[in-house]
Parts: structure tokens; sequence; C-alpha cells
């Protein structure tokens, strides 16, 4: 069995260090060691997004990572990265405004998700919303409304001709 | 438990508050009777299905603010922000005002379980009534302590205020003086023809924690020094099994971990970490015994084998012997598939036991049902146990009867330590999985040659069923239920058996149709029971175009169906079929729904949408792969739930045809239901091969297709 190590997490932008074991998920050290639970266990299997984190502005499932992949200068956000209560982000602000959830178990993955999609393309079409977003799961089925809340901060959606 | 006046006053506390019981009955099985007082808990009315007496608590403190007690839970159907409203609206109050308590057995009552799609019909129904009530009897209090005449004052905006001078005005925080009202507040009437209350667009009232992710689910509750704990998991169907050897010493050995050892057929193991836990079960590599019990592979074969005749639900006139003498007569069977829940949030718990007490926080639909099953588990009395419903991430029935809340606690008493119990899917999928059942059922119907339905049997082997008589009109019919000893557990899900019946029912009903030469929608207006499933025909042929004729291979379907307390609904659903890939891709959703009164429109929809898009999920490519011995399903992985991909555009209207009562009739389920049956339709009509079993995978498709 692999044995603690002192390892270095650079999370929303604060290092924190660590003696842990680096086979250990990168999901589970963000909720019990770091105290983040914004980002959830769904299924441990990648097949989900609940977990999902950016690392280096990329999405990762974070269950599928273990720390000892990580190197310090690794910048990783979580959605509480993105924005907190009473200081929401544009798009933790669409979400609620079009109620873009059921129970809200897998809104923090869909943010981080869509979070990214936007970074890397301001003003995707609808379908780049939807192929973008595919990955992640919602048993509530919310995903109507969370297309339009993630298109409403693409700035009106870009033409498809 | 009933509280009683020495918890209520435990509750008050310090602080000096006006507090408040009342009843919510559910009497919504009354449609057509003239309205009846409720009177005493009794509703004399031979039409109501059920009546259940439920207390709920309201608290106004001297702040003016209001605190509510229910029993019930949020499960992401929107219940707080629902409740929030109705009673902020129902007292006049900002929402701030009002703070919800939901699903703490030690400080709210016992109302029910949250499932049914009855939370707002009854609870929420209640409050809204109660409130009613309530302003009334503030404002005698106020003409008491005032000495003036009622008549003289009017309640608005959270205070009592006189008529003819604004400035004589008591706020309700002013009331407050510790009294405790015991006394039943009866709603006054109801079946009043009051204006129905509709509101659009609350917002959620958990909105900013969910999406900053601070809401605390029960996982991410942390209640200090706690570890995980979890069980093994068997392939087999575990009452069919147990643990022959296992490596105890190797689990025992890896790091962090705390204890392992057997438990009954299975064996658990605790430890530091949630990793550190699944490592220990995976060095425990138990050998489980391979089930006696000898196998056939397929489900309908293992539903069939043994079954037995448990009991008629629908009977009427002489269906026998008018099948026999019909002109046109047709008998088919239809089978459904195993299916799962699969909530975002795996069954959780997480448990505190000292001595002969355990707190257990809980992602539970019903607290109380926990509480006896901790009782139970732990040999402790139940008032000794507190559960607290934490925040649901998804549930779907799954959460109504789960077992996590006393495995949980039976693991803290074992270790000593409070555990945390998150189930890995495997264990969710498989190792304690209850299944939506998979459902065989014989439907034979006897038809005139003009359309009308004159006779009908059905056969269902599931656990529980209905039969047509409440959307056909049919003289001589009977539905049976036989009792299968399939072993695979089964537990509830969305929907619950009209799923199956419905695709039964649907299916046929367009086999009759086709047979007969007459439009599947026009043979069904023919036939109803209810006029009003006419309107919501109409509604959805007109939002889906049912007129037009299709492009080649897209076919437009429809079905209908009641659930619940009479719940109306009809759903029209265009799909397309590759015939080379055999994919079906359903390209349009249109539903309609007559379910009384619209609480909130905001929080409907969503719901609505998301139940059709469960509908499509089902018809396509839910499926749980089990035999008589185990399941081949242990993952997300190896079960298609739908996708952002799979959405069609969908449009959905809620009529109100069917009651004028001004009560809401719960719409949680319903739109599930026929979206199903309206999709095996489409592809009959797409592509003219009827499918008799779900779901409509591409392998399926491609084989009806070879064999027409």
């Amino acid at each position: 069995m692999a044995r603690a190590e002192k390892i270095t997490l650079k999370v929303n932008g604060e290092p924190h260090s660590l003696t842990i074991d680096p086979g250990e998920p990168l999901l589970w050290v963000l909720r019990d060691q770091l105290k983040l639970t914004g980002t959830k266990f769904g299924c441990g299997e990648g097949e989900c997004g609940a977990c999902s984190v950016l690392i280096n502005g990329e999405v990762f499932r974070s269950c599928m990572v273990t720390v000892g992949e990580l190197a310090a200068d690794d910048q990783i956000v979580t959605i509480e990265g993105l924005g907190r209560p009473g200081n929401l982000s544009e798009l933790q602000r669409a979400f609620v405004d079009h109620t873009a959830f059921g129970c809200g178990y897998c809104t923090p993955g869909m943010i981080v998700t869509a979070e990214a999609l936007l970074r890397s393309n301001p003003h995707p079409s609808r379908d780049e919303i939807v192929s973008a977003m595919d990955d992640n799961l919602c048993r509530c089925a919310s995903y109507p409304a969370i297309v339009e809340a993630v298109a409403s901060v693409a700035g009106g959606v870009k033409r498809e001709d | 438990m009933p509280l009683n006046r020495r918890t209520f006053l435990e509750l008050l506390g310090g602080s000096t508050a006006y507090a408040f019981t009342f009843s919510c009955s559910d009497g919504t099985g009354t449609v057509d009777e003239a309205p009846v007082e409720a009177d005493a808990g009794v509703i004399a009315n031979h039409a109501v299905r059920y009546f259940v007496d439920y207390t709920e608590w309201l608290f106004i403190h001297a702040d003016g603010s209001v605190t509510a007690h229910a029993g019930r839970v949020d499960m992401g159907q929107g219940l707080k922000t629902v409740l929030s409203n109705l009673i902020s609206q129902g007292l006049q109050l900002p929402p701030e005002k009002v703070e919800l308590v939901l699903g703490d057995t030690s400080s709210c009552p016992d109302d029910g379980p949250t499932e049914g799609s009855n939370a707002t019909r009854i609870v929420g129904w209640g409050y809204w009534r109660a409130c009613e009530r309530i302003r009334d009897h503030l404002v005698e209090r106020a003409a008491g302590i005032l000495g003036v005449s009622p008549k003289k004052l009017v309640y608005r905006d959270g205070a009592i205020v006189a008529k003819n001078d604004p400035t004589v005005r008591l706020a309700i925080g002013e009331l407050a003086d510790g009294t405790v009202h015991l006394d039943t507040i009866e709603p006054r009437a109801w079946y009043s023809s009051s204006t129905p209350y509709v509101d659009r667009g609350t917002p959620s009232v958990n909105g900013e924690a969910i999406v900053t992710g601070t809401l605390v689910y029960t996982g991410d509750f942390d209640p200090g020094d706690c570890c995980y704990g979890a069980f093994a998991s068997s392939q087999y169907h575990i009452q069919l099994t147990e643990i022959e050897a296992a490596d105890f010493a190797a689990a025992a050995a890896v790091p962090g971990v705390v204890k392992v050892e057997r438990t009954g057929a299975s064996a658990m193991a605790v430890g530091e970490s949630f990793t550190s836990v699944q490592r220990a079960l995976k060095a425990l590599a138990p050998r489980w015994r391979i089930p006696e019990r000898d196998r056939i592979l397929d489900v309908e074969g293992e539903i069939r084998r043994g079954a037995e005749l448990r009991k008629t639900v629908e009977e009427a006139g002489d269906p026998e012997r008018k099948l026999g003498s019909s002109p046109v007569r047709i008998s088919e069977t239809y089978i459904t598939q195993y299916a799962s829940q699969v909530p975002m949030e795996t069954e959780t718990a997480v448990a505190e036991v000292e001595g002969d007490r355990a707190t257990v926080w809980a992602s539970t639909q019903a607290p109380f049902k926990a509480r006896v099953r901790v009782a139970k588990r732990l040999k402790i009395p139940e008032e000794n146990v507190r559960i607290i419903a934490m925040p649901v991430g998804g549930a779907f029935g799954v959460k109504v009867d789960t077992p996590a809340p006393d495995e949980a606690a039976l693991l803290a008493r074992k270790t000593g330590r409070r555990v945390k119990h998150v189930y890995t899917r495997e264990y969710q999928f498989n190792g304690r999985a209850r299944y939506k059942e998979a459902v065989v059922a014989d439907i034979t119907s006897g038809v005139t040659e003009n359309g009308r339905l004159v006779a009908r049997t059905i056969d269902l082997y599931q656990d529980e069923g209905f039969g047509s008589a409440d959307t056909y009109d049919i003289p001589h019919v009977r539905t049976r239920l036989f009792s299968s000893p399939m072993p695979a557990r089964h537990g509830t899900m969305r929907g619950t058996s009209f799923v199956q019946t419905c695709f039964a029912v649907e299916s046929h009903t367009d086999v009759l149709a086709e047979a007969l030469g007459i439009d599947p929608l026009e043979f069904r207006k023919r036939n109803l029971a209810v006029a009003s499933f006419g309107p919501l025909l109409d509604a959805v042929a007109e939002m889906i175009g049912y007129q037009r004729a299709p492009d080649g291979d897209h076919g437009i379907g429809v079905a209908i169906c009641h659930h619940g307390g009479r719940q109306l609904g009809a759903v029209a659903a265009e799909v397309s079929v590759d015939r080379t890939s055999g994919v079906v891709r359903v390209e349009r959703l249109a539903g309609a729904f007559d379910i009384g009164l619209v609480i909130n429109l905001n929080t409907l929809t969503a719901n609505t949408k998301g139940a059709m898009l469960w509908g499509l999920g089902f018809a396509l490519f839910e499926e749980v792969r089990v035999d008589g011995h185990q399941s081949f399903t242990r993952g997300l992985s190896d079960y298609r739930i739908p996708r952002f991909s799979d959405v069609p555009p969908m449009e959905i209207a809620f009529l109100s045809n069917e009651t004028k009562d001004g009560w809401p009739r719960g719409c949680g389920e319903l739109p599930v239901i026929p979206t199903v049956s309206a999709i095996a339709n489409a592809v009959a009509r797409a592509i003219g091969v009827r499918f008799h079993t779900l779901p409509l995978t591409p392998e399926r498709v491609l084989e009806g297709l070879r064999e027409s």
C-alpha cells in the first residue's frame, strides 16, 4: 500500500500542504481534507460529471485524478472558486435565474463544465453547449433549463449559419 | 408518535411564540360528488380513495417571523420553495420572515413519506388553507386584546389593522406570548371555489446555495471525527447468497482501516477515509456462495414460473363471455424491464450512536420510516432515535425505504465512531438495489366494428397495479394481479406500477385502432371513461401537429393515462428511426396534464419536462439486466440515463377541466407514464413494427425490422 507523502495542491488560488497518500483521488482530498464539499461524489467511475473541477482551465473528473498526478503549480479550481453566496458569478446567477436545477446535486459539476466551455468559446451555439456538456448527467433532467442558462451567459446564441 | 404538548413546549423553548397545529387531509379522490365539509377527520364520501389526517405545525415568533415544521423533505421537487411561498403569501409576509424545518423527527410531525406526488397537494394545500384560518384566528385574538369587534379589524401584511384607523395596528409578533394552540384548525372548506392561486416565478429558496456548492447534502455534513463505512457487495441477489470465505486479515491490514467484520450474509468495513474502506473491501475479496435456485435466463420465464393469482383489482360485467362474442378480439403480451432510480446522490447517511441513543443525518424521503428502521436494527426504542433529513440529491422512490440510515447506525455502533455511509454505484445498482419491477402483462380486448370497446381482461404479473377502467369506458372488464417469485428485489420508482400497465394498455389501444382502421386518437376519443381526456388529446395533437404527414421513417404516437388522485395526462411524441443502426431518436414531445390548481409554475414546468425525459429513458434505453441469480448492471457505465443530447424540443400545457374545486392534484410522476407509451406508439407508426418489450434499444429495433 502506498504511504503518505507531502503534497502541495493549489486550490482556488491558495496553496495547501498535505501529508497524504498520493494514490488518493483528488475528489476525496477536496471534500475531506480541504472541506470543499461543493465537488460531489456521483459515481466514482468518471461517468457522471458531478465531481468536475478545472485543472489549468480544463475540465477533469476529480474522482479519476489522484493527487500524486498533480504538480504544485497546477491551478485547481472548484465550484467554490467561481463565486460565493452573495457574490455569484454570471454563470451561477444565470443558473439561479433559469432554475437550471432540480435537486442541485449535479449543479456544481454542470457550472464548472460550462465555465470551461465559455472560457474557450465565449459564444457557443446550442449544439456546442449540448456537445460540451453531454457527459454531465442530471437525473432530474433539468437539461433544457441548463442549456438556456448557459446560452444566456453566452450573450445570445451564435447563429448556426 | 403524535406530537404532544410536552414536545411543543420544548420546541417553544424560552422564546415566546404563538403556535398552531392543523390538519390537512387528502380527499382528492372525490371529484364528481357534491362538496362535503371535512368533519372530525372523516369525509363522508364513498369516492374518497384514501384518507389520511396529517398534522402540521406553525409558530409565530415575537419578532414577527414564522417557523413551519413539516416531516416532509425537499428532494429537488422544490417543496421548500413551494411551502415558503405558500406561507409567505398566505400570511402576507416577506419570504425572509418564513423559516421551514423539514424532516427532523425530533421537531416535526409525522406527516407521511414524501412520495406518490402528494407533498404539494396535501401538505402545501393544507398550509395554504390553514393560513386562511390562522389569519381569522389572529384577527379574533387581536380584537380581544384591543377590546373591539373582529369585524372592525382586518388582516394585512403580517399585522391586524383597524379598518377605519390604520394607526391602530398589532403586528402578529405582538400576539406571541407563549400560547400554544393545540386545537385542530380545520381548513374552512375543502372544496371551495376560491380563486386558483398561481405563482409563476418564485425562485428556488436553495438556489444560491446550490450554485455555489454550499448546500449541505448528507455526504457534505461533517459531524467531526467521522469515519467512512461500507458493506461488501455481491453480484448475486443478496437474499440468495452469503460470503463463504474472505480475507479478513488482508482487509484489516489496509492503512486507515478501523474495523472489518462479518455482518450477516455480508461483511462491513470502517476506515478513516472513503478510499481506505473501498480498498479494504477489495482486499477482502469475498467469495460469494453461488445461488442454489435453478436459473431461468429470460425475465419473462422467471416471472411466469410459479406465479399465483393474488387479487382481482377490477371486475365488471362478464368479460370472458363478451370477449367470445366480440367481432374483433385481440390478445397480446407486453413486457417491461427492470429499471433503477439512479439518483445522482447515492443513498447516504451519517450516524452517531451513544449507548441506546442514535442520531442519523440522512438522505431520505421518509424520516419517520428511517427512524423505525434504525430503532429495529439497533434494538432501541424509537423515541431514542433522531433522524435529521438533509437536502436530498435526488431520490425517485429509492429513498422511501432506504437502508442507509440503519446500516450507518450499525456501523457506528460496531465501531463506537461516527460513521458516514455513502453507497457506491455498485452497492446502489446491485448489492442493495430495489429495482422498479419488470412486468409481464397479458391483455385481451373485444371491440365492435365501429370501434367501441366491449370487453377487456388484463393479467398483470406485478406487485401492485391497476387496469384501464379509469381511462376507458369498457362495460365488461377484469384485471388481476399475479405474484411473481422473481428474486430480484423490488422497490418504488417514479411512476410506480402505472408506467408498466400504461405501456401495455396504450400499445394495445393502438393495435386495436389499427386493426379496425381507425385513427388511434379518434379511437381513444370514442372510448374515454373521463371526458376531460378529450381536451388533453386535442391539446397534444395541436402542439405536435398531429394531422400532418410525418417525413419518412418518422412517426407520431399518442398515449393517455391517469395517476393517483385524478391526475390526467396525454402525451404525443414524434420519433425518427434509423433503419440501418436501429437508433430511435425522439424528435419532439408534447404533453398536456389536467392536474387542478397550479401552485408554482416554475417548479412544475421543470419537474414536468424532467419527468417526460424519464419516460424517454425508460422507453428507449434504461434497463437493469438481471436473471434469476444475479444482476449484470454494476455501475453507471452499464446503465444509460437520458443526457443533454437526447433532449427533444418539448411543449407542455396544464389544463384544469377535470375539477373546478381549486385543489392541486400533484404532477411529480404523471408525465413519465404516457410519454413511454407515446414513444412506443410513434416507433410503431414510423416503421410499421410493433414492439412488445421495452426498452427499444437499437438491437431490439433491428431485430424487429429483420423479422417484419
